[in-house]
């Protein structure tokens, strides 16, 4: 029982971080903008059909992977910063959400013309067999995932708490006409926002597609699903709350999986959702109003 | 000198004009004043001077250059800060943070610790307060914070949107006070006020705005204290 309760949550924690890593960016879109970018997950996907693209065709090792991956997706988050954001900036929502939904389905098309098979192989992180410790069996990767999805949020909260970038990022979430007229550059900002936000989450597609060692078109939906949800766990906009929202769900699901059955994995943690959105938790409520 | 000028300018939300050429100038080092009723658009114009609103037409001349219409960034650079209206601070952020924040294009580390001592010498509270989040600070602490932040740009002109606003008398003293030091110092101060009493008496010069309009310019004297405060609340009878 105790084995099962400790591997569960060692197997839920490390999916929760790289889910935290989605939330991040979500909720560093989300705050600066106060607008929902659907093409997030997408392009994270797109940084990593780039990455396999380029095993595919020439071969390449973990590292060099990592970076195709990470840059792919920056650029593809640039792409949609300059298309969907930079022209309706204190216009509307509701354009801008469309304008990026309808990249998502760009992204998708693209991968699906240049790679037409529903699946690829992705190198794997560690090949070797799992680590057992006493009745405890720990996949390598899935090791090496927690760790970097760690590192990648200690370093988000290094450069979000003690650099100047991070201080004019708080101070446009909690106040952006205050932060323009402290002298704060905005759409440079904006800019610098979406490259940081598509870097961690290439970091957080990149160790997934390879803890898995496969990758579908579904990977766009995936993360914007997952970190949309992880985000609202976590309460809009609050950037502790989307490391704590992350975990969270890694968490629900793998507990829900194991004592519920594999279908209840997802719906269990849409449940959750819908019962504290209805009960209107103060961490969901106040936020979203400022 | 004219230190700011503005001419004719128009702003407008939408198709609400709110303001309709507008005209006035801000002498170096004085304390000039705006006075006048709710909704005669003076907060609007102290957003159109620091770019936060850009003008449909006029123009906007700030020691020799050009500034309506630039980017609130750029004309920071240039030397002007606004206390806005509500003071604006950073709720979730220290009160140490909120005046690096205000001092954010100015690269020199050790000028700006300086100049942080220097608005603790000049506001004790702050200075007790200055790992609290300032979301948890009174209102008038929060005024301070705002000056404090808007100082720390180390502006050649201060805009300030009502500072007295939602004080208690004591406080609005205070804030008064630290006005004239300002002054005194040297910084040039173009102040809006619901306040008439208080900002004739420490404005070297003041003007009167209704309905979008510059209605009357002059020093304090140059008009009876009453009719202008009677102006200022509720605007001229005869229209």
């Amino acid at each position: 029982m105790l084995v099962d309760l400790v591997q569960n949550t060692l197997d839920g924690l490390s999916a929760g971080a790289a889910y935290a890593l989605l939330a991040l960016g979500f909720t560093l879109i989300f705050g600066v903008l106060r607008r929902a970018n659907l093409s997030f997950g997408p392009a994270i996907m797109f940084g990593c059909y780039a990455a396999t693209w380029t095993h595919v065709n020439f071969g390449a090792g973990l590292l060099l992977l990592a970076v195709i991956t990470i840059c792919g997706a920056v650029l593809a988050g640039a792409y949609v910063e300059r298309l969907c954001f930079a022209p309706h900036r204190g216009g509307s929502a509701i354009a801008a959400m469309v304008a990026s939904f309808a990249l998502w389905m760009q992204f998708e098309e693209l991968a699906t013309l240049v790679m037409p098979r529903h699946l690829y192989a992705f190198p794997l992180l560690y090949e070797g067999d799992a680590l057992a410790l006493g009745p405890f069996t720990l996949r390598v990767d899935t090791l090496v995932l927690l760790g970097a999805a760690l590192a990648a949020c200690a370093l988000m909260g290094w450069i979000l708490y003690r650099t100047r970038f991070g201080l004019a990022v708080r101070a446009l979430i909690e106040q952006p006409a205050a932060a323009a007229l402290a002298g704060i550059n905005v759409p440079w900002v904006f800019a610098g926002v979406f490259a940081l936000a598509s870097a961690i989450g290439g970091v957080a597609g990149y160790l997934v597609v390879a803890s898995h060692g496969q990758i579908t078109p579904m990977l766009g939906m995936w993360a914007t699903l997952k970190g949309l949800l992880a985000m609202m766990l976590g309460g809009l906009g609050s950037l502790p709350g989307a490391v704590i929202g992350g975990l969270a769900l890694g968490l629900i699901e793998a507990h829900s999986q194991w004592y519920l059955g594999p279908q209840m994995r997802d719906l269990i943690a849409y449940l959750l959702l819908f019962i504290l959105l209805a009960a209107r938790v103060p961490w969901m409520t106040t936020r979203s109003a400022s | 000198m004219s230190f700011l000028s503005v001419r004719d300018v128009v702003t407008a939300y939408g198709k609400i004009e709110a303001l309709k050429g507008v005209s006035l100038e801000v002498a170096e080092g004085a304390i000039t004043c705006l006075l006048g009723p709710n909704g005669a658009g003076k907060t609007t114009l102290m957003m159109t001077i620091a770019g936060i609103l850009k003008p449909k037409r006029g123009a906007i001349q700030f020691a020799g250059a050009e500034i309506a219409g630039r980017a609130p960034h750029a004309i920071v650079a240039r030397g002007v800060a606004l206390v806005p209206e509500n003071r604006l601070v950073f709720p979730a952020m220290t009160v140490l943070e909120n005046m690096h924040a205000g001092a954010y294009q100015r690269g020199d580390k050790k000028t700006v610790a300086a100049d942080i001592e220097r608005m603790f010498a000049r506001f004790p509270r702050l200075k007790e307060r200055a790992a609290q989040q300032a979301g948890t600070l009174s209102g008038g602490e929060q005024q301070m914070l705002a000056v404090a932040r808007a100082l720390m740009s180390r502006p050649k002109l201060l805009l300030m949107d009502e500072p007295s606003l939602g004080l208690a008398p004591l406080v609005v003293e205070e804030i008064f006070r630290i006005v004239t030091e300002l002054h005194r110092d040297g910084t040039t101060i173009f102040l809006v006020e619901q306040n008439a009493h208080m900002a004739l008496k420490v404005a070297q010069h003041f003007y009167l705005m209704e309905q979008g309009k510059v209605t009357f310019s002059g020093d304090p004297g140059s008009l009876a204290e009453d009719e202008v405060i009677q102006r200022a609340y509720l605007g001229s009878a005869q229209r």
